[in-house]
């Protein structure tokens, strides 16, 4: 549900007065109808926008206030379908898929909420019903009709005709544009790996996004213990103090999420009162939320319990607590000596080789088990996801060849010519020349899958003067499988 | 433990058939040291078995250890290069593996072949998420990909394939200078032009320790490097390495080196 309109709204005032909401930077942040009509854009600056619309009303941004005035919708709408969301002061998230069933169907629920928030609000509200959030804010936002209200059946079929610039990141957007790809469906359409191999991972935000797949189906486990609380004695009831802490809370769970290389997308707020009554509210983001974006929303969020209607916080802060939930791993620690610039420098010179070798050229390598060397390399492309291993590395595979690995491996096993003398290796020949055998280990073997048809196999380490070869014997044949470079 | 060291002495033991295949064939039951490595006859033939002078101001006959990168060997500074020649089998993938593993940083691997095994290069201590394989088997494309690696890594270990211009190679090393990224060049074939790399290292000869007539496994390599360029001051050296799998490759005997400041006179 989203109030586009939310940072405008201000008792008493005529609808059809050209409106803007200024933020810190002195951007225009929100604009209604009548300032659109005039020529306010979002994003212009202050001075830019008035000269445009001389007679536009500013509205300073005070997300504090915006959301005291919201906690009043929030609470009505929680009192009938739990564990919503809220993005900012105006926007929220409820996730509907057991309310669906409870009351009936999607229409009967939309009823529902719409007529109590009706009568709270007076209306400015758009109702969009998806699968996943980004598609139910954007079916919000060209809701029509009367209550406002668009429920998508397909977020796949429904984000396919949007404009790419829904996906938000204007670099990228440009970029898309520039070879031609001016939807999402468009973007949907191309292989995700080619996308990453191209964008990196902003790329496959975008193409995930423009598919239908919400990041919130790649959530993380959270650890346990990751939840920050303070307890207060005596109590605290100045709303300032609050803000301090909250800060220093605040601090303290990024600090730890950094730790498991996580940030949080979305945090529960719980505060609890003196008299032992508990309230909790969860905060969303579509980015990664730093230690400044939480404190801010704990601070929004003690002011609307305090100021706004209802119980409040009776007898003042007892506790506070700051839940971490769906965690992304942009926030990870660096490393010692991991510099984010050089992280982008080597993305495009990555790209830069991956546009020169082919997409196929450029590769990362994971461990995977097995008992030949090639089987114990795992090969994806640069950019795409590692695959899952299909062999696991702790297993004891019996037949294994020993460390040291071969650091050259040919990709197809090479003919090699080897005498043998009752048995054993005497001398291989090496390009034009032989060179005697000075000592050797195994066999190791390993057993084919006889049943599809895999010959068994011999293994060797052949030391000559010329170096260490591994080969393999089998069928009557030797083959060299491995240079100990 | 030192094994041998010798002064600059190219000729020394390039080749080791000298000594009778069938000497060699017995390794160390033949020569019937008591420790456990093979004691390199054949490596040991040609060398002076007196110990190099040292330059002045040396403390240490193992003096590289000291004054050199973590493997013994003198430490790249960022944007010089350093040659790997010799032929596959002496040690000289794994040694630039070990170098390379000194970076921090995201490190890039040109593979001409398509026959580089990761393997190799997580036993040395390369983390895989920093480790990026590069395949690219075009002369034309190679120095492309080599130019466009160079601008985002901190190291790049490079198979030069055979034919490439040495106009190539020095844009390359001219290229890596001005990006400050260490570049490993490694040719396939013949030997990088003079004057390029900094720190030159040629393969002489391979041992290796562990196996026997079908007994044990191949455990210990010990490999004869000829280090000679600008970082070695002026003076070659015949080096002696160890790399027992486990571990990095390290230097055993063999490096001397002067002090940055002092002079000898």
């Amino acid at each position: 549900m989203w109030f586009p309109e939310w940072a405008l709204r201000s008792p008493g005032s005529p609808p059809a007065e050209p409106r803007q909401a200024i933020d810190d930077g002195g951007r225009v942040v929100a604009v209604n109808p009548s300032g659109h009509a005039a020529g306010i854009r979002l994003g212009m600056r202050r001075a830019e926008a008035e000269a445009v619309c001389p007679n536009v009303v500013s509205i300073e941004r005070d997300p504090g206030a915006e959301m005291v005035a919201f906690e009043p919708v929030v609470a009505a709408i929680e009192a009938l379908v739990p564990r919503l969301e809220v993005a900012k002061p105006g926007l929220l998230f409820v996730p509907v898929s057991g309310a669906v069933a409870y009351y009936g169907g999607e229409a009967r629920l939309v009823e529902r909420v719409v007529k109590e928030i009706d009568g709270l609000t007076g209306g400015g509200y758009l109702v969009g019903l998806a699968s996943g959030p980004f598609a139910a804010k954007h079916a919000a936002a060209r809701a029509t009709g009367e209550p406002p209200v668009l429920i998508v059946e397909d977020d796949a079929d429904f984000l396919a005709s949007l404009d790419i610039g829904a996906i938000g990141s204007e670099e990228l957007v440009a970029t898309f544009r520039w070879l031609g790809i001016t939807t999402l469906g468009e973007l949907a359409r191309l292989p995700s790996g080619a996308i990453t191999s191209r964008f990196g991972a902003i790329g496959l935000a975008a193409h995930r996004l423009a598919a239908g797949s919400d990041r919130s189906v790649h959530a993380r486990s959270i650890p346990a213990d990751l939840t920050i609380e303070e307890r207060f004695d005596p109590v605290l009831d100045d709303m300032e103090q609050v803000g301090f802490i909250a800060r220093a809370m605040a601090s303290r769970l990024v600090e730890g999420l950094a730790a498991v290389g996580t940030a949080p997308y979305r945090i529960t707020v719980e505060a609890e009162a003196a008299d032992g009554t508990t309230r909790s509210r969860t905060w969303r983001s579509a980015d990664p939320l730093d230690d400044g974006a939480i404190a801010d929303r704990v601070r929004w969020q003690l002011r609307a319990w305090v100021e706004g209607p209802g119980a409040g916080v009776r007898g003042g802060l007892a506790a506070l607590r700051i839940e971490p939930a769906d965690l992304s791993d942009e926030g990870r620690q660096l490393a010692l000596g991991e510099d984010p610039g050089k992280d982008l420098a080597t993305q495009r010179a990555l790209s830069a080789t991956q546009a020169i070798v082919g997409i196929d050229g450029v590769l990362m390598a994971e461990p995977q088990g097995g008992r030949d060397p090639i089987d114990r390399v795992s090969w994806h492309r640069w950019g795409e996801e590692p695959p899952v291993a299909q062999r696991d590395t702790s297993a004891p595979w019996l037949g294994g060849i020993p460390s040291p690995s071969p650091a050259l491996v040919p990709p197809e096993p090479q003919r090699l010519v080897v005498e043998w003398d009752t048995g054993m290796p005497s001398r291989v020949r090496l390009g034009s020349r032989w060179e005697p055998i000075l000592s050797w280990a195994g066999p190791w073997r390993r057993l084919g899958r006889w049943w599809q048809g895999e010959q068994s196999a011999d293994r060797y380490q052949l030391v000559t003067s010329a170096g260490a070869f591994l080969c393999e014997v089998r069928g009557g044949e030797t083959w060299l499988i491995g240079i100990y470079d | 433990m030192i094994i041998s060291s010798s002064g600059a002495s190219p000729r020394l033991i390039s080749d080791p058939s000298p000594v009778p295949s069938e000497a060699r064939r017995r390794g160390s039951k033949v020569y019937g040291h008591e420790h456990s490595l093979t004691p390199l006859p054949a490596l040991r033939a040609g060398l002076p078995q007196e110990p190099p002078s040292r330059p002045f101001g040396s403390d240490s006959p193992q003096g590289g250890e000291k004054q050199g990168g973590a493997i013994g060997l003198p430490s790249l500074q960022p944007g010089q290069v350093a040659s790997l020649v010799g032929p596959s089998g002496y040690g000289l993938t794994r040694l630039g593996l070990a170098m390379l593993s000194e970076h921090a940083g995201p490190i890039a691997y040109l593979d001409v072949r398509g026959w580089f095994n990761p393997l190799a290069a997580w036993e040395v201590g390369i983390d895989p998420d920093r480790l990026h394989i590069i395949r690219c088997d075009d002369i034309l494309r190679w120095g492309r990909a080599a130019a466009a690696l160079l601008d985002g890594v901190d190291a790049v270990y490079a198979e030069v394939p055979g034919g490439v211009k040495d106009a190539v190679i020095r844009k390359l090393g001219a290229l890596a200078r001005t990006r400050r990224t260490v570049l490993y060049l490694r040719p396939i074939q013949g030997t990088v032009p003079a004057g390029v790399a900094h720190l030159a290292l040629e393969g002489q000869a391979v041992a290796w320790d562990g196996a026997d007539r079908g007994h044990g496994k191949i455990e210990i390599r010990r490999s004869v490097v000829m280090a000679s360029g600008k970082t070695m001051q002026g003076m070659p050296q015949t080096i002696e390495m160890e790399d027992d799998g486990s571990d990095t490759v390290r230097v055993v005997s063999g490096m001397g080196l002067a002090q940055p400041g002092l002079s000898t006179g």
